[in-house]
């Protein structure tokens, strides 16, 4: 089973426009967890995780994956993989 | 988006707030900003309290009250070490646990169990020293007991914040200000 949990959290977080204070501040969170979730240094819980894809409004498996995120524009272009 | 606080942030009280202030200054962060410059802090820390400790114990095995001057002259120095590595750490072992993120929770638990583990080993040697010193020296232990005894209480009470001090990571990239 996979260690790392995969996230596209900055990604989205700079769509938003959202700072990583605002976003440590909404879920309850220090800004540097966030940064470091950011980083893969931290794998949030199941309860932090769920929070941040609430603020969000996506589901969480839109943000955390055990698996690597297929870039965007893939997704979006239908590229294959 | 939507605000998702947690109850745990409900139970902040002033004090909270003020102490997580405090302890999240920016204001030194040159100061802590590299691995090394923390490094430095602590081991700075630890020349501190090793000198203040013997400072200490010479006035009180040697009857010599002016190195109480020198315990006095070495207070603000290690103040404002103490300062730095709470800085550099967050607070991580001030601040109270709803202050503190799950995240924060964790790194104080590892901090912790690292501090005890090498405090466990530093009475492990004291003990072993003081016996050598008995047996093989012929030092009264009585002597020692209560300087030693200081010694390990500083150590125990003072690892965990020299632990964490070396554990901290350097700060993401990207600051807050960009966006």
């Amino acid at each position: 089973m996979s260690e790392q949990v995969h996230n596209r959290l900055a990604m989205v977080r700079a769509e938003r426009k959202v700072s990583r204070q605002a976003l440590a501040e909404a879920v309850g969170a220090h800004y540097q967890t966030i940064g470091y979730i950011e980083r893969g240094q931290y794998n949030p819980s199941l309860d932090l995780a769920l929070r941040i894809a609430e603020f969000f409004d996506l589901p969480v498996e839109a943000l955390f994956s055990l698996r690597p995120f297929r870039p965007l524009t893939d997704e979006v272009y239908g590229r294959k993989q | 988006m939507t605000t998702t606080g947690t109850t745990e942030q409900a139970r902040r009280t002033r004090y909270d707030e003020r102490m997580f202030a405090i302890m999240n200054d920016r204001t030194a962060a040159p100061l802590y900003a590299t691995a090394a410059r923390r490094r430095a802090a602590v081991a700075a820390h630890v020349a501190l309290t090793a000198a203040t400790v013997a400072a200490g114990a010479g006035m009180y095995v040697t009857d010599t009250p002016w190195l109480a001057y020198v315990m006095l002259a070495l207070v603000a120095p290690w103040c404002l070490a103490t300062g730095v590595i709470n800085g550099a750490t967050r607070g991580l072992l001030e601040l109270r646990t709803h202050a503190l993120d799950e995240r924060q929770l964790a790194e104080r638990d590892r901090v912790r169990a690292q501090a005890h583990r090498l405090t466990t080993y530093l009475l492990a040697a004291a003990v072993v020293c003081i016996a050598a010193g008995k047996w093989f020296g012929h030092v009264q232990a009585g002597t020692l007991l209560v300087p030693v005894l200081v010694a390990v209480f500083v150590a125990h009470w003072l690892m965990p914040m020299w632990v964490a001090g070396l554990a901290v990571r350097d700060e993401p990239t990207e600051e807050q200000e960009e966006l």
